[in-house]
């Protein structure tokens, strides 16, 4: 087969592009450029970088394979940079990283890889791909510490068919071996743990270079008592603990936040809980499913147990079975059946039922 | 895949070393190694040689050889001429250039411009063409240098220099006229006198001489304040120790190429035209600047339908190498200045691509190039 294989510069892209050349594929490399400083430039620091390409060249030529950058920048900064921006604006936590797979990444890379005549296109995502009745599926890794299926969930059985995912069955410490035994410089290279776009900085401060964000409002406890005053809801997210007014015997988080009246709600921990929430822009794998399901409602964390009621076409409303913590409006819920992606979408600040 | 297996058509880029320039510079490394301008017998070599290169070179273009001075290639030409001759007492000076100038012009405008100075641009129209009375238009008494290129990198269009220079002389006798002449020389007769430039930017590796090395010409009456402070290296111009080695090799290069340039030139033109007439034929295709005078080597198409960025992919896994744009540092390709001053439909501006013949252009690679073209695009439509 050829196949294309999106390269960032990392251990894991590096250790799919030698596997498939290894198992005989006629293997084509890329680096998606997703971002560049005012002269062009790439970021320092995080994936994607200048010096991230540059390793994805030299794994390339190590590999004896054809490789290029391509370059997205312009749909990154329009998709996944603004909406970033305007997320924090509001008070929400935007997942820059699945907006990236969600509008940019994958759509845009499926359609040259067939131009380019490709059978599949690979990442280097932990993640399974089953094919089932015809249908594909998308999994979780086998390997459960690194599982990004969460990251993934917006594939939908038509673009499955056309993507692999080597690493799925792989765990990374075998990766790193298998990236040291092809002599591949990333081997022993840190995973990128920052925003690409943002890099090193906070990204507080990149959000204010962008938009004006001062929106002053005021702080409320639970009981609606005003307890301080505010510069502006991007300052704040839901279970924010840093930052607030003290002289409370227990901490205070965050635990709402309005973005009409731009009023914040501070309380207790146990304030937080939240037991059901609707998840809206929803994407299915394939069917809906109604049975044994899970939710993840952050990037890897744990998996609570749920029902769903489908509202209509793009929203389902989420009742966990037990209350849980860290549920913030903005970010992705992913829900599972076992390992198997189901379907995803975003957490929607409208409706947040909260107990205690 | 081998290197003789693949059509090379990216000349405007770059060119392979011709084989006497490359013995040239293997007999001066030995030879004339030591630094030219030290006091003994070694150095008098180098600066022998040092001094036959500027001779030869300076013959060929009908100068004097005062008036080359040696550079690392043609954007420290560009750099040298643009910047230096502004005086920061002097702020109301002014610098005219056109908006389709190699990078190195224009980002050493955006220097001046940065300090403090006007700098104005001539407008392109849409055939990628720089009137005379358009760029005639931006020169007044305060105008200290005036800059435009001899031929387009991209497109090939080629300017009005000499009708230009004539006019510019008697509207402000005292601007100087700086032309970046680095892709004139791979296929026209440039002679700087004759055309009335003051001054020019040579690059060797164009024209199958090293890289890293070039010229400027500048006329005799001209002293250019020192770019580069050290030494008076150089005939005291330019310090730094002079690659006398990679200019020996220039030389050769150089003329080698102006005794085959009649032979070589036609054949690069005849193959263009072959290649264009091919995909005119069989594509949707426009061939940019075809109604123009056009430097034979540069072939600009735009394609009606396809992307050029995977187009680049497909013909580079085809065997055929060109380009799209300039480069940037990752090797990521963005629109091109020059098309977007031409007012290319914003729709078309990712579909083009420059295919550049050059000295070591084959009889048939016309025609084999057009044939992976059209290959390409079919497989990926």
């Amino acid at each position: 087969m050829r196949i294309l294989v999106a390269m960032s510069g990392g251990v894991d892209s590096s250790v799919v592009a030698a596997l498939l050349k290894e198992q005989g594929h006629e293997v084509i490399g890329v680096t998606m450029k997703l971002w560049e400083g005012p002269n062009g430039e790439m970021p320092e620091s995080g994936c994607c970088t200048a010096s991230d390409s540059e390793d994805a060249r030299k794994v390339a030529s190590k590999l004896d394979i054809p490789y290029y950058v391509l370059d997205y920048t312009e749909s990154f900064s329009k998709n996944v940079v603004d909406n970033f921006t305007q997320m924090y604006a509001q008070g929400l936590t935007p997942n820059p990283c699945v907006e990236c797979n969600r509008s940019v990444k994958f759509d845009h890379f499926i359609n040259q890889a067939k131009k380019l005549n490709c059978d599949k296109v690979a990442t280097g995502h932990y993640a399974k791909i089953i094919k089932n009745n015809g249908k594909y599926e998308l999994h979780k890794a086998d390997y459960l510490n690194k599982d990004q299926s969460y990251v993934l969930h917006m594939l939908k059985s038509s673009d499955l068919e056309n993507i692999t995912f080597p690493l799925g069955e792989i765990s990374k410490p075998d990766v790193r071996q298998i990236a040291a035994r092809n002599g591949l410089k990333t081997a022993f290279k840190k995973d990128s743990q920052d925003i690409c776009f943002v890099g090193k900085k906070d990204y507080r401060s990149f959000v204010e270079k962008r938009i004006d964000l001062t929106s002053p409002g005021e702080i409320f406890d639970t009981d609606g008592n005003k307890v301080g005053d505010h510069n502006g809801i991007h300052e704040f997210t839901v279970g924010q603990r840093k930052g607030l007014p003290g002289g409370y015997g227990t901490p205070r988080y965050v635990t709402k936040i309005n973005v009409q009246n731009k009023n914040v709600t501070i309380g207790e921990k146990k304030d937080l809980l939240v037991s059901s929430f609707i998840v809206e822009e929803l994407s299915c794998v394939n069917d809906l499913e109604y049975k044994n399901l899970t939710i993840q409602t952050r990037y890897n964390s744990e998996d609570l147990h749920c029902e769903i009621r489908q509202l209509s076409d793009t929203k389902v409303l989420v009742q966990l079975k037990e209350p849980a913590f860290g549920v913030a409006p903005g970010q992705f819920g992913v829900i599972y059946n076992g390992t198997k992606v189901v379907c995803g979408g975003r957490i929607s600040p409208k409706v947040l039922e909260n107990i205690g | 895949m081998k290197n003789q297996d693949y059509l090379y058509l990216d000349h405007a880029a770059s060119t392979p070393m011709r084989k006497s320039a490359l013995d040239k510079y293997i007999e001066a490394e030995s030879l004339g190694f030591a630094n030219s301008s030290g006091g003994h017998k070694l150095s008098r070599n180098s600066k022998n040689l040092l001094e036959d290169s500027r001779e030869i070179i300076a013959g060929l273009f009908n100068s004097a050889p005062g008036e080359i001075i040696f550079t690392s290639g043609g954007t420290e030409a560009d750099n040298w001429t643009i910047k230096s001759l502004f005086d920061s007492k002097k702020t109301n000076n002014n610098l005219v250039t056109s908006n389709i100038e190699h990078e190195a012009v224009l980002a050493s405008a955006e220097w001046v411009s940065s300090n403090g100075f006007q700098t104005k641009y001539a407008k392109s129209d849409e055939n990628g063409f720089i009137t005379k009375d358009e760029f005639i238009k931006h020169i007044d008494d305060e105008t200290k240098v005036a800059s435009l290129m001899w031929g387009n990198n991209e497109t090939g269009v080629i300017q009005p220099i000499k009708d230009i220079s004539k006019e510019l002389k008697s509207t402000n006798s005292s601007t100087l006229f700086h032309s970046d002449v680095v892709q004139g020389i791979i296929s026209d007769n440039v002679d700087f006198h004759k055309n009335g430039i003051e001054s020019a930017a040579i690059s060797a590796h164009k024209i199958g001489g090293p890289k890293g090395v070039g010229a400027m010409f500048i006329n005799n009456k001209y002293k250019l304040p020192s770019f580069l402070h050290g030494g008076k290296q150089e005939l005291e111009r330019r310090a730094g120790t002079v690659d006398v080695p990679g200019i020996a090799a220039f030389a050769t290069a150089l003329q080698e190429q102006q005794t085959r340039f009649d032979e070589e030139v036609g054949l690069m033109n005849n193959e263009k035209l072959i290649f264009e007439n091919k995909l005119k034929n069989s594509l949707n295709v426009q061939i940019i600047g075809e109604s123009m005078n056009r430097l034979p080597h540069i072939s600009n198409i735009q394609f009606k339908d396809i992307n050029s960025e995977v187009l680049l992919i497909q013909l580079d896994l085809n065997g055929l190498g060109v380009s799209r744009g300039s480069a940037c540092a990752s090797g990521a390709q963005k629109p091109s200045h020059v098309l977007e001053a031409m007012n290319i439909d914003s729709k078309f501006i990712n579909n083009h691509l420059r295919f550049s013949f050059g000295w070591t252009t084959q009889a048939g690679d016309g025609n084999k190039a057009a044939e992976i073209v059209m290959k390409s695009v079919k497989e990926i439509i």
